[in-house]
């Protein structure tokens, strides 16, 4: 025991240059409110490029909540709101003046549950290109192996991209719903719980393809499983009741906390 | 002494199972039996009257030989007014469910539009075909009349056309026929075509709309092909709904003992030549009344079954 702080700090200092990455999405006194009901109390939290960033927390401490500000899906609910700001590279998400669809196309989401379009393998990932760029039949065939490719699931699919996405398994169905958000080449990536509906085997193809996939984008996922965070993050933030109760490397956050609910919620007391 | 009173009160348990059992089983018989009773009748007594004629001939006179005479006007007016109706609603009600599921749905707007719509879907059909009778027959020809007690009216000019023209509207129609019939699929198509916008996960809608898609496109072409066989069975279960009415037919197509395609004119109908020719005297007649019940019968049960069909593999599909 008497050896452990030791080899901490060393992993620590490792961590250091990834802490060196410049930011690529900023909250600022970020406030949520659903209708009267305020979710989120100031946020302050900086989302370093091309790293993964964990959220983590109890049920209902808001981590969904802000995450699902990033790309504004919130919007489409009357009575939520955002208050305060977030910059992507300079550049305040929030002002009405900033087109939503640009937004989406910069910043793509995967869902808690795998959710394919009714449509085959092939269009599930060739509709979102099809929105935003006009192209010939083989390079948009090029486009969707190569999206299906970064979604480790081209050589499960490649031989039947004509049939209905509906009967792929839990796990294929997620990796597409990656491929998909993966195909219109966006800077960052939000995951909401995106194993929590998976068997250990999926869960551990999708946290390799989240390793793999920070090389390129910008990672921010959102976990009720704190060894999920501790394994494929390098960041994490802790929150609670709807504040950022501490950020850090995530290292350090599962080692040496520097709050008492932080230790308290890792550690397994609360949550 | 524990394990007696255990083994009483396992027996009382027993017991009231059973009659449980029995009293529900027998009242689900009680309503089998008398649904088995009518389609015995309809289907063994209409299945006489069944003959190539039927399809072939018109309504014939009363009185006329048994096997004299079909139901070829009938039946071809039956699918000339519910085709119809059935294209004039089921746009308006899926556009109208669309609306209520995708851009009402947490407004207080769409808990009262489905309020109306769910009465509209109660209302008496009777009620319908009055409410068509006065607004397409009754008020045409009551503006037509009060245009030529003016004096601008006697006159001629463009007010006596309108006159003439209005008064050519009034009347039993087959329009009139099919927009009655409209009012009953309409409430069914917005019903079934919300709720089953509904029931696709709001998770697609999320994953297409974080795509940068625009929300129209999402509704057309994401999500009304998840709910494309639930939309179909609801315009299906409207049209199974309208093929036997008799009542909003009997003050709008009326009906039509010769051959007719105008869709100005009165129109022979299946429902309202079976209520005819059931409460006459006449063999012939009530002997095709019967096979008329019997095709209305088979319609609607096949076209019942695969509605349920497709609400069938479209559970399959989710499961």
């Amino acid at each position: 025991m008497t050896n452990a702080p030791i080899a901490l700090q060393t992993s620590v200092a490792a961590a250091e240059p990834a802490a060196a990455s410049p930011a690529k999405l900023t909250a600022r006194d970020l406030n949520f409110f659903y209708g009267d009901f305020r979710a989120l109390k100031d946020i302050n939290l900086v989302v370093p490029e091309k790293r993964v960033t964990a959220l983590i927390g109890p049920s209902g401490c808001g981590k969904s909540t802000l995450l699902r500000i990033f790309n504004k899906i919130y919007s489409i609910y009357p009575g939520q709101r955002a208050e305060g700001e977030i910059l992507l590279d300079g550049q305040n998400l929030l002002d009405p003046k900033y087109p939503i669809n640009r937004l989406r196309s910069k910043i793509g989401m995967v869902f808690q549950k795998p959710v394919p379009f009714p449509m085959s393998i092939y269009d599930n990932v060739a509709y979102g290109i099809g929105h935003y760029e006009k192209l010939k039949k083989a390079a948009m065939d090029e486009r969707v192996e190569q999206a299906l490719r970064q979604g480790a699931l081209w050589d499960e699919v490649k031989d039947k991209l004509k049939q209905s996405a509906l009967g792929l398994s839990g796990g294929q169905q997620q990796r597409l719903c990656i491929a998909r958000a993966v195909a219109l080449k966006p800077e960052v990536i939000l995951f909401d719980e995106p194993t929590s509906a998976l068997d250990p085997i999926a869960t551990g193809k999708i946290e390799q393809l989240i390793a793999e996939l920070k090389q390129q984008f910008t990672i921010l996922i959102v976990t009720h499983n704190m060894q999920q965070a501790a394994r494929c993050s390098d960041f994490t933030a802790f929150m609670y009741l709807g504040e950022l109760v501490e950020h850090g490397v995530t290292q350090q956050i599962f080692t040496k906390p520097s709050k008492q609910q932080t230790e308290d919620y890792i550690t397994g007391r609360f949550g | 002494m524990d394990s007696v009173l255990a083994e009483r009160l396992y027996v009382r348990r027993r017991l009231l199972n059973a009659t449980a059992l029995v009293l529900s089983g027998a009242a689900a018989l009680v309503g089998l039996f008398f649904l088995g009773w009518i389609l015995f009748t309809t289907l063994s007594r209409g299945i006489d009257g069944m003959s190539l004629a039927m399809f072939t001939e018109m309504t014939p006179p009363p009185g006329a030989p048994i096997g004299v005479g079909g139901l070829l006007n009938a039946i071809v007016g039956s699918i000339v007014m519910c085709v119809l109706a059935v294209l004039m609603a089921a746009p308006i009600g899926i556009a109208a469910g669309t609306y209520l599921a995708e851009y009402a749905n947490y407004r207080r707007i769409g808990t009262v539009i489905r309020f109306v719509n769910d009465i509209l879907l109660s209302a008496p059909s009777i009620v319908l075909g009055l409410f068509v009778y006065v607004v397409l027959i009754g008020a045409p020809m009551q503006v037509s009349q009060a245009i030529r007690t003016t004096e601008a009216g006697q006159a001629g000019g463009w007010l006596a056309g309108l006159a003439d023209w209005l008064q050519g509207i009034s009347g039993f129609s087959a329009v009139a026929g099919a927009v009655a019939l409209g009012f009953i699929v309409l409430p069914v198509v917005v019903r079934t075509t919300d709720e089953m916008l509904r029931l696709v996960p709001t998770q697609m809608r999320e994953a297409a709309l974080s795509l940068g898609i625009p929300q129209w496109k999402v509704t057309t072409h994401v999500l009304y092909r998840a709910a494309l066989s639930g939309i179909l069975t609801g315009v299906m279960l409207g049209l199974a709904r309208i093929s036997g009415e008799t009542a909003p037919l009997l003050f709008t197509a009326f009906n039509n003992s010769f051959w007719n395609l105008d869709l100005g004119e009165p129109m022979a109908n299946l429902p309202v030549t079976v209520y005819q020719f059931a409460m006459s005297p006449f063999d012939n007649w009530q002997q095709l009344a019967w096979a008329g019940a019997f095709l209305i019968t088979c319609f609607v049960l096949t076209v019942s079954v695969l509605a349920r069909t497709l609400l069938l593999r479209k559970k399959m599909a989710h499961d």
